[in-house]
């Protein structure tokens, strides 16, 4: 034991002598290096917001008074609280005196040997693999309308047990009773602080996959376990420490790239202005960046319980949902007739099938005991494992978030031409591939028409316009739904039309096969009309619709009635047509009639629109 | 020594996290099959806001609400079963004979790769014995799981 002591004093004392021929080290050159400003998180032109400083927003991340704007006086400040022997700075700072370590050539033993809390947590955190994960979209909570991103360790390549792994989340820290309108606005405004966070990555699976019913896409990325450190030292330095939380560019995307950063700072993945972050656009800059090294496809529920029920044949589908509601048919000719194999792939679906329902809410002992019913068939009727679900485009091969159109067209017998842009995202008659059948979401959509009468006008602004249709099968019957906010040219009299601001919406029902959807929607519309003698119109009716969303082309008819308050109807038609011609252009055709009392405003119009990032 | 003293001072620390965490909202021994999420309130949080309520939420051993959401890789099987909405997974798992939720046990319990494919079978195999009631607890199917293994030559041995 003396022996051992007095080799730890002369590293010591070796370590003071190193430190004190560098007396002075060249803190500029060290603070200018990727490495320190990735640690720092310093904005590189990212964002618009204070370029040049560091994005924490929390005094405790910060060891000099002014360390957030200045990241050279925090590195001479980090230096000297972290020289010191069994300084209590280093356990706060892991990553830093890493970083500190290898660049002068401090060469401790056991550096970090005090910090009892650091090693506990370490010794639990996996170091074999970093995946990226995203789960996507989730048309019912607003703030999962475009997906959401998080981290996981795996204990190692290829892991057999990721229920075992560990989520890395980052997420504003609300109270409990936050709901999703108050945290767009809170998100949007800057109002609330986003931290990182550790949990279990099973229940990360049960949240999205199980209960919410997202698919997961999973990118196991090319960190090696040396890079996988750096990036969990410096975790453990952002624990309980606050950032500001955007909703549209500083999100859970963005910080998961700074974390990703720190462990590879030369990849270059924060080198282009990132507005409008979103978590496709996270999974391409890593595709970009070379560091994508495997993608895993994880059905949800719904989704598996989908694509096991189309290998029934239809009358394997019918008995499946009789199963469900009454197990006890299990005991009938209609299923025993079966093969073992086909009576357990039966019984599979039917289980799912009364899961699905029954995930959520108070447990049901009738369910319950239907549940377990219809597992000891399964299990009494062997199979072989059914072969693994084919996964759907991936996210990231779908079209750009941004588009821009420009097309000519005809109205009330007046030419004009039209152009616009879209900030996000897609629509029902977009190139489908990896993005949700049935799913629409557009956030600042401007289009602009210029005809020789009347010079250059807006013709519409969608500030928001999502669509749900969630079709109704044997299995689940969901709600579809619709809201749509923003300003557009309405008839208000015979052959006139003005800007009106409105907000329209309403539940519905769709239902869906192959390809097309039909749907129908209850629709209530509050519209403001300038320089009307009424300041505002109230009205209700219906809308009904097809929607063809094949690869090859997508198509749609719908027909919108409403009846206003203030004693007038429109009826509105429409036929749209959508031919992609390459991964990022697509023509549109569209034509629409809309009656005012009797009169009607008709017209078509192509375009060549145009996706990009 | 000193060190002796600090490592029983965590295993005590992280000891006492599973003893209290089952006994959790939504989590523990208590827990029945196919309880369902309910009562989850953390859930609502992660839905929308992607966040987590502010509740040290670290993976530490320590200092968790609800679950024992802490040393995953430390988890043994019981505390993985005690976990809301597992127990339903292995349940499925074990009916049609192998999956995710079979696999995670067998690694929590430190079963061997070479003998998981036999434990997947034997669980398999022994499902009425196991699953004996559908409103059986995360602690009894912990209890008949084990008492399955002892009866099994190659499994005998995890468990004693």
């Amino acid at each position: 034991m003396p022996a051992v002591r007095a080799v730890l004093c002369l590293c010591a004392l070796v370590s003071g002598v190193a430190a004190n021929a560098a007396q002075a080290p060249d803190f500029e050159a060290l603070a200018a290096s990727a490495r320190w400003q990735a640690l720092m998180h310093v904005n590189p032109g990212a964002t618009l917001r204070s370029i040049g400083a560091s994005y924490v927003d929390d005094a405790d991340f910060f060891l000099a008074p002014d360390g957030a704007t200045d990241i050279e006086a925090e590195l001479v400040a980090t230096w000297q609280a972290l020289k010191p022997k069994a300084s209590p700075a280093r356990c706060r700072f892991p990553a830093r005196y890493r970083f500190l370590a290898e660049q002068l050539g401090w060469t401790e033993a056991a550096p970090l040997a005090h910090c009892h809390d650091y090693l506990e947590w370490r010794e639990q955190m996996p170091i074999g693999q970093l995946v990226l994960v995203f789960p996507a979209a989730y048309l019912n909570s607003p703030s999962s309308m475009f997906g959401h991103t998080l981290l996981r360790l795996d204990a190692n390549q290829d892991p057999d047990a990721v229920w075992l792994s560990r989520a890395i989340n980052f997420g504003a820290q609300g109270g409990a009773a936050d709901n999703s309108m108050f945290y767009i606005w809170q998100g949007l405004a800057g109002g609330y602080p986003g931290q990182f966070s550790v949990t279990s990555y099973v229940e990360k699976i049960r949240d999205y996959a199980f209960v919410e019913n997202r698919d997961m896409w999973e990118y196991a990325l090319k960190l090696d376990a040396d890079d996988i450190d750096w990036v969990v030292r410096h975790l453990w330095e952002l624990r309980g420490i606050n950032f500001d939380y955007y909703f549209f560019d500083e999100n859970c995307s963005f910080r998961l790239l700074e974390l990703i950063k720190v462990g590879r700072p030369d990849a270059p993945l924060m080198t282009d202005l990132r507005f409008a972050e979103l978590p496709v656009n996270t999974v391409r800059a890593l595709y970009e960046a070379d560091l994508v090294a495997q993608r895993r496809y994880r059905p949800s529920k719904a989704g598996e319980l989908e694509a096991l029920a189309a290998r029934l044949a239809p009358a394997e589908r019918d008995l499946a949902a009789a199963l469900r509601d009454d197990p006890a048919l299990t005991a009938a000719d209609r299923f025993q007739a079966y093969a073992p194999v086909r009576r357990h792939r039966i019984a599979q679906v039917a289980y799912q099938a009364l899961r699905l329902g029954h995930r959520e809410g108070e447990r049901d002992p009738d369910v319950a005991r239907k549940s377990l019913a219809l597992l000891r068939v399964i299990q009494r009727n062997d199979a072989p494992p059914s072969e693994p679900l084919t996964p759907p485009a991936a996210p990231e091969a779908g079209h750009g978030t941004q588009m821009a159109h420009i097309g000519a067209g005809r109205q009330d017998g007046r030419e004009f031409l039209s152009f616009g842009y879209r900030l996000t995202y897609h629509d029902l008659f977009d190139p489908l591939a990896g993005f949700l059948p049935g799913a629409a979401i557009e956030g600042l959509d401007i289009g602009l028409r210029v005809d020789a009468d009347d010079g250059l006008e807006l013709e519409s602004l969608d500030l928001v316009n999502i669509r749900s249709l969630a079709p109704r099968g044997d299995f689940v019957k969901p709600i579809s739904w619709f809201v749509h906010a923003g300003l557009e040219q309405a008839p208000v009299a015979d052959h006139e039309r003005r800007l009106a601001g409105f907000l329209q919406g309403g539940p519905g029902a769709s239902w869906r096969v192959d390809d097309l959807f039909a749907y129908v929607f209850a629709v209530g519309r509050l519209e403001s009309v300038s320089r009307q003698r009424t300041d505002a119109a109230l009205g209700g009716g219906a809308e009904i619709g097809l929607a063809l969303q094949a690869q090859a082309v997508q198509w749609g008819v719908h027909a919108r009635w409403l009846e206003f308050t203030s004693h007038f109807s429109r009826l509105r038609t429409g036929l749209t047509v959508n031919l992609p011609v390459s991964a990022q252009n697509a023509l549109r055709g569209e034509c629409s009639r809309e009656t005012w009392r009797s009169e009607a405003v008709a017209g078509c119009s192509v375009s060549f629109r145009h996706f990009f990032d | 020594m000193k060190k002796l003293i600090i490592g029983a001072a965590l295993l005590g620390s992280s000891m006492t996290a599973s003893a209290v965490a089952p006994g959790g909202p939504g989590c523990g021994w208590g827990n029945l099959l196919f309880e369902g999420s309910s009562g989850l309130p953390a859930h609502m949080l992660a839905t929308t806001v992607n966040g987590t309520s502010g509740n040290a939420t670290f993976g530490m051993t320590s200092g968790t609400n609800g679950c024992d959401t802490s040393g995953s890789l430390t988890y043994s099987g019981d505390s993985l079963l005690a976990m809301n909405g597992v127990l339903e997974e292995v349940a499925q798992d074990m009916a049609v004979g192998h999956g995710e939720a079979l696999t995670a046990l067998t690694v929590a319990m430190q079963i061997d790769t070479a003998d998981r494919a036999h434990f997947d079978s034997i669980m398999h195999e022994n499902f009425a014995q196991i699953f004996t009631r559908d409103d059986v607890s995360s602690g009894e199917v912990m209890e008949n799981i084990q008492a399955v293994m002892k009866r099994d030559d190659r499994l005998s041995h995890y468990v004693s």
